[in-house]
């Protein structure tokens, strides 16, 4: 019984361990039907992601259109920016004429004025002279009253020579208010240049504006491409997500296969054992049947056999009666004897041969009851031997009884057994069946698991390609960025610069403004000084007078030429005051001269600044046609992405078209579930 | 047999003046002798009947050819343990003094001649203790017999058994040898 106890426990360990297996198979399936189920997700994620990726890049291609719009208007204004800056130099040539020919004015002018200092310095000599004169005069009044006449005359001479003075002192004026006139054409001028560096200045911040806007275009059209960058690196991961579940489902799915085709061979095997176990129980039952007849046949011989046992013993007993009685009759008879023996021995002489007889009756008696003793034992000896049969025949009844109900029992556990493993060999063979079915199923499973490893590997290629891609186009739009940060900062320096300008030009209608209040000044002091030249002449006028009255009254002569003298000395002191103003308008001419030289230095300046706008312009310029170029290149670029979304989202729609995603799982759960329900019982 | 021949031609070739007829019995493993002179008769016993008041040797009393007699346990006489009755049981019936008295004994089945010279007397270590019972001890056969004095079993230490038998006076019956 053990032994078929022990085959079947192993048959139903093969089975469970297929039913293991199935379990293991449908939650492999499950797995798969949620890998699949996600993959499509992440499919229909893609296709969105692609659908924004492409919408995007339309934007940036609509971008790009706008950038380059904004080039060609950034080009036309570098150009407009080129032809200001070339009228802007024009006029700045002319300003640099105009300061040149200031310059030339202002050296007459210095000229002048230093003509003019000379003069002053010589009348100033003159006046020295004069005092040592009034000196003279004053230490020889005396002499000099008689010479009065002669001195009047020379009064007269000193009177035209402050006439000359005056007229050389106005002539002084004029030119110094021709002066004044120049440094405010100088002024207006430096406004004029002003006004037009301004311009310049603005239509480069224009320019710098729009070389921002070109660069906050680029930048956005920059971020968009980073932005389809990560949207299609994000394509990726989930292309690798994809393809690495997919790889699992086939990893799964081998194992699935390997262990159905190990389910197979246990199966074959489980059937081969379920033959050999059925013909081993049928041999067994024979055998059972068998030693249940013979079984049997022990069973009644038995009977029969301790009834005749009991039999014997029942005659044994008799038997023993039987010597009981003897034995009694044995020991009366030694009584009597012995009795027999007392009373011959009462009887004496006459006794003798009675107690012979006595003596003799007595052995027999006694051989009798020694008999009966041998036959007693002998007897009951055998009804010991007897009990003992009819004990050991009962109990070979009782095991032979028993024997044959557990040869029954085995019989009918051998005929449930035999019924056991048809019902299980049915099994195995249909779990033979389902199982071979389950390995073509799992072997389509591992192609079509295949085929989705292997167009999940070209997506992720082709993604990683688009990947590649877009990186070479988020490249293109640093580089874009990068030019047109260079672009920006080119015209920041422009505008620097054109800003320095304004400074400089501001600085240099400062410095006209100076020179025309200082030509004002020199024109106020040139009055004064004509003034003092008049007064100087009224003063002559009226020494020609006082000469006059000297001539009148000589007396009054001496205070007079006191007086002279000290007229003198302050006419010497005025003179040097002139002088000193003079040496101031040289000076001031001097520094006019310079400021002119300066602002000739300035001019050049401009124009070497505007020459060097006109270039930074054309480089703008150029820059714009780059920025322009890269824009084409973008936009193509952009198409480009354009196209490869849309092979991106055709791949995708048919990677769901080509039922990889939801409907393989479905099959693998529908293949699994229907061994796994054959299978259990 | 081998045994027996050698006895009978014995009792057969001894004078009867030397030897004296002695009936042997069996009590608690050993083997006694008792004059034959003095049993009356041996019977069989089947049952006795309990009395009250009895001596602690005393079974009973039973009935033998009609005359009732009491009956003397000589195991528990002799400080043994009391047997069941069995068919070997035997009563040593005794007349004595106008007194009968059965013995109750394991079993009697021996018919001896002892000569009375070949009689030992006890020995010293036991002859003060059982010296009332016993007259001595002899070889039979290789076997070694006590020889039984009745005297002293019926004396009144032995036997406290007031009551004097009814029928004690059957006549000329104090047989000697």
């Amino acid at each position: 019984m053990s032994f078929l106890t022990r085959w079947g426990g192993n048959g139903a360990g093969d089975a469970g361990s297929v039913r293991v297996d199935a379990a293991r198979l449908l939650g492999v399936a499950d797995e798969a039907t949620q890998a699949a189920s996600l993959q499509d997700e992440r499919a229909a994620a893609q296709l969105r992601r692609v659908d924004a990726a492409a919408a995007r890049a339309g934007e940036v291609v609509r971008s790009l259109g706008e950038s380059a719009d904004q080039a060609g208007e950034v080009a036309t204004a570098a150009e407009q920016l080129a032809s200001s800056a070339n009228e802007m130099a024009a006029s700045i040539e002319e300003i640099t004429a105009t300061a040149a020919n200031l310059a030339a004015s202002v050296a007459e002018t210095g000229a002048a004025v230093e003509e003019s200092s000379r003069s002053i310095q010589q009348v100033a000599a003159t006046a020295g002279e004069m005092a040592t004169a009034a000196e003279e005069v004053s230490a020889g009044t005396v002499q000099m009253a008689a010479s009065v006449k002669s001195v009047a005359g020379d009064t007269d001479a000193l009177s035209t020579s402050v006439a000359q003075l005056a007229a050389s002192v106005e002539e002084t004026s004029r030119s110094t208010e021709a002066l004044a006139g120049n440094a405010d054409d100088l002024a207006a001028a430096a406004e004029q240049s002003l006004s037009s560096i301004n311009e310049m200045a603005a239509s480069i911040e224009q320019a710098q504006a729009s070389a921002a806007a070109t660069a906050a275009a680029v930048e956005q059209v920059s971020v968009s491409v980073e932005e389809t960058a990560r949207s299609v690196q994000g394509v990726a991961q989930n292309a690798e997500v994809i393809a690495a579940s997919v790889a699992t489902a086939a990893s799964g799915a081998k194992q699935l296969e390997a262990s159905i085709r190990d389910a197979a061979a246990s199966a074959a095997q489980a059937a081969d054992v379920t033959g050999r176990l059925s013909r081993d129980a049928e041999e067994g039952g024979a055998a059972v049947e068998k030693s249940i007849q013979g079984l049997s046949r022990v069973r009644t011989s038995m009977a029969q056999s301790a009834s005749v046992v009991r039999e014997m013993g029942k005659r044994s007993a008799d038997i023993s009666g039987i010597v009981d009685t003897i034995n009694l009759i044995a020991e009366r008879t030694n009584l009597l004897s012995l009795n027999a023996s007392i009373e011959a021995a009462r009887a004496g002489d006459a006794g003798r041969g009675f107690a012979v007889v006595a003596e003799e009756i007595r052995h027999l008696a006694d051989r009798s009851a020694r008999a009966t003793a041998e036959i007693g034992a002998i007897i009951r000896g055998l009804q010991e031997v007897v009990q003992d049969a009819v004990e050991q025949a009962s109990e070979g009844q009782r095991v032979a009884d028993e024997s044959g109900r557990l040869a029954e029992d085995g019989l009918a556990g051998l005929k449930r057994i035999l019924a056991g493993i048809e019902q299980s060999s049915a099994h195995v063979e249909r779990i033979a069946r389902a199982t071979e079915e389950q390995g073509q199923a799992a072997r389509s499973v591992v192609e079509v698991v295949s085929t989705a490893a292997e167009q999940s590997r070209q997506v992720t290629a082709a993604t990683r390609d688009q990947a590649t891609a877009l990186q070479e186009l988020v490249a293109g739009s640093v580089t874009m960025r990068k030019s047109g940060v260079q672009v920006a900062a080119a015209l920041a320096e422009q505008s620097r610069a054109a800003r320095e300008i304004v400074k400089a030009a501001q600085a240099t209608a400062g410095l006209a403004g100076q020179v025309r209040r200082s030509a004002t000044e020199q024109a106020a002091a040139t009055t004064q000084m004509t003034q003092v030249v008049e007064s100087l002449r009224r003063g002559a006028a009226s020494t020609s007078t006082a000469l006059a009255e000297q001539s009148q009254g000589a007396e009054r002569i001496a205070a007079e030429t006191g007086r002279l003298t000290r007229m003198i000395a302050s006419v010497s002191q005025a003179m040097g005051e002139q002088s000193a103003s003079a040496e101031q308008i040289a000076a001031a001419a001097a520094d006019m001269r310079r400021q002119s030289d300066q602002t000739s230095r300035g001019m050049a300046e401009q124009a070497r600044a505007a020459a060097e706008i006109s270039t930074a312009t054309q480089s703008v310029a150029r820059q714009i046609a780059r920025v322009t170029a890269s824009n084409r290149e973008q936009t193509a670029g952009a198409r480009q992405i354009q196209e490869a979304l849309a092979a991106l989202r055709e791949s995708v729609e048919a990677g769901r078209a080509a039922e990889v995603g939801l409907d393989l799982p479905e099959r693998i759960r529908l293949l699994v579930r229907a061994p796994a329900g054959r299978q259990g019982y | 047999m081998s045994q027996e021949s050698p006895e009978a031609a014995a009792d057969q070739a001894q004078p009867p003046a030397a030897t004296e007829p002695f009936i042997l019995f069996d009590l608690a493993g050993a083997t006694y002798a008792v004059r034959s002179a003095e049993i009356q008769q041996l019977e069989m016993v089947e049952s006795v009947t309990p009395v009250p008041n009895a001596p602690a040797a005393v079974d009973g009393v039973v009935s033998v050819r009609g005359q009732v007699i009491p009956v003397v346990n000589l195991r528990a006489r002799f400080g043994f343990e009391r047997i069941a009755i069995g068919l070997r049981s035997r009563l040593l019936v005794v007349r004595r003094d106008g007194r009968t008295v059965g013995f109750l004994v394991d079993s009697a089945r021996e018919f001896a001649r002892i000569d009375p010279g070949s009689i030992h007397p006890p020995p010293e270590g036991i002859s003060g203790l059982n010296g009332r019972y016993l007259e001595g001890t002899a070889h039979l056969g290789g076997r070694l017999v006590l020889v039984l004095d009745m005297t002293d079993l019926f004396s009144p230490d032995g036997l406290e058994f007031a009551s004097p038998p009814p029928a004690a006076t059957e006549p000329g019956e104090s047989t000697d040898p």
